[in-house]
């Protein structure tokens, strides 16, 4: 690291969020007061901080609202098949282990259609970061229960209010043994942020929910108002408690959002394991290629 | 952020900025009005050209240059610049691009000479020998083998092996490999293809070079497990939902798995796409005499990487080839790509002239260089009177019926697909003026036969011998349909 002493310019005509989004798509598709444009924001800052250089981040995303960053940020960016980002992020980091790979998708996305990916890619520990937006819901098909859709709330498939139990995300991929996690909401801006740059140092399989906004499904459906609104109602109910379990901390309409870093404990990964395990078995016996030959 | 003030009121002097807002990118959510700490903001009572009310600023100098603002605007329309002169701790970048602009760089193997080996390992082994050092699959009989040999030969060559929870993610992943740069492939059955489907439309639409074998079995469903069929011939070309060419290769013995296996390595990377091996659990489990050239001596193919600057690299834009020119994750390019209808940057473009020139393009580019890679065996076709079209391990059955065919006088031909797909379309039109038909055994209830069929119409007519699978052809079934077609009988 190196301390460089920078005159910021007097009357930048550039955002500075410019250098690292494709602002030729811009403006972007999602809706006014949705929180993705701030989680977006605190993801791109989180790789600045880290230091990493943006040519070597490869971010992967499913189908969704969310899944869209993936075409707005600037970096090789790939948009894949619902809920299939996981295992496609997983070959790019096991094909090229220099690149940091993000996983940016919906809740939807990744704990429906992808459940079962995200709890063998956190079973193996790849060296993933995962980044869930957790809206309650099916944004971009216009509103449908998901399985983050809370108890007695309403949606475009549940009329009649949703009867079945969410899942608590970060209970369910902390038992299947993701190595860091953590829960924040779109207004934890800078803990969100510093909690990126965390997971994607993490040499292991990393997983932080957001809790974001989705005024124009979840909000019109359940009577909660503008992004604003669920914005305060998101900020009023969070409390931040690190030492939470995640079993404890289910996600409903009324009781507190606790929000934190709930496991930060680093174990080899997938690839380290196979490195040092199958790998270096194979290395003692150096002429086993060589004994497959005949003449 | 532009940077990194402090925050006032340390003490120290008040930092001169300035709050820009770019009205006309304002949604209007009154983020930046509300979480502002020191109520700097207010809500204008213009309207943008979007008919939003902007964010104006009503008490300049309360404010502290925190950011906040500028972070959580959804829309990048608010930023802060500061004067002051301030301490920015520029973490070093290394810029390394090692392999940039060519695949990833291999161990090669060195295993050559002659072996009694089985059809599965055989497809591993040509693999290995055509530079692929990533397998991602789930087992399946009567696959399984290839996973097990490459579980077993990656290690040694510093390869990429990993078992998935589903054909799904084994798919997923391979194209995954792809664009990181190296050659890629899956092995499965039947239930396993109808699994990986949806990928596999992801590989034709993101134009990723990888292969994917299927070693088919009994079907539908379960089907046969352990037995054989040739009854997802169709789904190779139509299995995944749209338009989009198809490169498919049958192999009928395992010297042929391992020569085809590099061959559909060589023409994935040519013509950027999931090339499939349809082989059947015959071919797959049979065990003959296969020989592993020097390494020094197999011919292989790269993709074609793009010599275009960072700057001006579009990565589907099309040259003379209609094969766009590839970049890698990591190169710096920092390009996009989406399984959504997409111009030559990669962007979604939902027009029905994009999604025209996009699938044509799909089809066209397998069908327009048919030459290059189709690859048909004949054998006595001049003159023939009935040609027996046939591919994979049928190729096999149907020789001691041409034998006794002809014993009885018939001139016949034969003519073996190895590609079944792209079809060869234009010979079967030229040979249907000069013979009496053709007769197609498969084994299934008819699929290339109507391709066959299709395309003889109306100069020559076609016979099918079906089989459902889990057998092989009586020989006795194929010369009566050969009699029938050379005497003309319906
Ligand atoms: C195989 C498949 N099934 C269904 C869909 C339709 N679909 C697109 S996005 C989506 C739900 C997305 O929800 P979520 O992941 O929560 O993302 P959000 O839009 O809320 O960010 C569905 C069902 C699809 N694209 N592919
Ligand atoms: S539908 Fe909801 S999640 Fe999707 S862009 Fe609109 S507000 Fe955001
Ligand atoms: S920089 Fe901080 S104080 Fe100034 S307007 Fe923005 S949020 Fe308010
Ligand atoms: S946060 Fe951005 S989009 Fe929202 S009102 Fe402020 S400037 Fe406009
Ligand atoms: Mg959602």
């Amino acid at each position: 690291m190196a301390k460089n002493k920078s005159k910021a310019p007097k009357n930048s005509s550039q955002h500075p969020m410019e250098d690292f989004l494709r602002m030729d798509r811009m403006p972007h598709i999602w809706c006014p007061g949705c929180g993705l444009g701030t989680n977006l924001t605190a993801f791109t800052e989180a790789i600045k901080k880290a230091g990493i250089d943006f040519d070597k981040v490869a971010v992967v995303s499913g189908i969704g609202c969310t899944a869209r960053v993936a075409g707005y940020v600037k970096v090789d960016s790939y948009h894949t098949t619902h809920g299939r980002a996981i295992p496609f992020a997983t070959g790019i980091k096991l094909a090229n282990r220099d690149l940091t790979t993000v996983v940016i998708s919906g809740d939807g996305d990744l704990f429906a259609i992808g459940g079962n990916h995200l709890i063998h890619a956190a079973r193996r520990n790849i060296d993933l970061t995962v980044i869930c937006v957790n809206n309650f819901i099916y944004g971009m098909t216009g509103g449908q229960t998901a399985p983050t859709t809370p108890l007695k709330a309403y949606s475009s498939t549940a009329p009649f209010k949703n009867y079945e139990p969410p899942f608590n995300l970060v209970s369910l991929v902390t038992s299947s043994g993701a190595t860091y996690v953590a829960r924040w909401t779109s207004l934890h801006i800078r803990r969100m942020t510093d909690s990126i740059v965390e997971a994607v140092n993490n040499k292991g399989f990393s997983f932080i929910e957001i809790v974001s906004p989705c005024p124009t499904v979840f909000a019109r459906k359940n009577k909660k108002g503008s992004g604003l609104d669920l914005l305060d109602h998101f900020g009023k109910r969070s409390v931040i408690d690190h030492s939470a379990n995640p079993n404890d901390i289910p996600m409903d309409l009324e009781n507190p959002i606790v929000c934190g870093v709930f496991v930060n404990k680093p174990k080899p990964s997938f690839w380290e394991n196979v490195q040092t395990g199958i790998h270096g078995e194979v290395k003692k016996h150096r002429d086993y290629e060589k004994s497959l030959s005949q003449e | 952020m532009a940077s990194h003030a402090k925050p006032a009121g340390s003490g120290t002097k008040r930092i001169k900025g300035k709050i820009i807002i770019l009205e006309d990118r304002c949604k209007g959510c009154d983020f930046c009005v509300e979480h502002c700490p020191r109520d700097v903001l207010g809500i204008s009572t213009q309207f943008n050209e979007k008919g939003y009310h902007p964010p104006e600023v009503i008490n300049e100098e309360n404010c502290t240059f925190c950011g906040l603002c500028e972070r959580i605007c959804p829309d990048f329309a608010i930023y802060i610049t500061t004067e002051e002169e301030v301490e920015e701790v520029k973490p070093e970048v290394k810029k390394v691009y090692a392999n940039r602009n060519k695949n990833l760089p291999i161990v090669k193997s060195t295993m050559k000479g002659e072996f009694f080996m089985q059809g599965d390992i055989a497809c591993a082994e040509g693999a290995i020998a055509a530079g692929c050092r990533f397998f991602g699959g789930y087992p399946i009989t009567p696959a399984s083998e290839i996973a097990e040999r490459m579980a077993y030969r990656l290690p040694m060559l510093d390869g990429v092996f990993i078992q998935f929870e589903d054909e799904i993610a084994s798919m997923a992943s391979i194209i995954g490999a792809s664009f990181a740069g190296m050659k890629s492939f899956t092995a499965t059955s039947g239930p396993g293809i109808s699994l990986m489907t949806e990928n596999i439309g992801l590989g034709m639409m993101m134009e990723a070079p990888c292969v994917v074998v299927n070693v088919q079995r009994g079907s539908p469903s379960t089907g046969l497990p352990t037995s054989w069929g040739q009854s997802d011939m169709m789904q190779a070309k139509w299995g995944s939902h749209g338009d989009y060419g198809s490169i498919s290769l049958c192999p009928k013995s395992p010297q042929e798995i391992f020569d085809l296996t590099i061959r559909a390595f060589n023409l994935a990377e040519k013509y950027r796409l999931p090339v499939f091996i349809m082989t059947d659990a015959i071919v797959g489990h049979m065990t003959e005499k296969v020989v592993i050239p020097p390494v020094e001596e197999i011919e292989i193919f790269d993709r074609k990487y793009t010599n275009k600057s960072t700057d001006k690299y579009l990565p589907y834009e099309i040259g003379k080839s209609m094969i766009p020119d590839f970049a890698k994750a990591g190169d710096g390019y920092r390009y996009h790509t989406t399984g959504l209808t997409h111009d030559e940057r990669g962007y979604p473009d939902m027009t029905e002239q994009c999604q025209k020139s996009v699938v044509t393009r799909l089809v066209e580019k397998i069908t327009k260089n048919i030459d290059d890679i189709m690859m048909i065996e004949e054998i006595d076709i001049e003159g023939a009177d009935v040609i027996v079209v046939c591919y994979g391990i049928t190729a096999r059955t149907v020789i001691p019926a041409i034998e006794k065919a002809k014993k009885k006088g018939i001139k016949v031909g034969y003519m073996r697909l190895i590609t079944v797909w792209p079809f060869p379309e234009q010979r079967i039109k030229e040979l249907s003026r000069k013979c009496a038909g053709f007769v197609v055994p498969e084994l299934n209830l008819g699929q290339i036969a109507l391709e066959v069929e299709r395309c003889a119409f109306p100069d020559a007519r076609t016979k099918g011998v079906t089989h459902a699978g889990g057998g092989i052809h009586d020989f006795n079934d194929i010369v009566k349909a050969i009699e029938e077609v050379a005497h003309g009988k319906k």
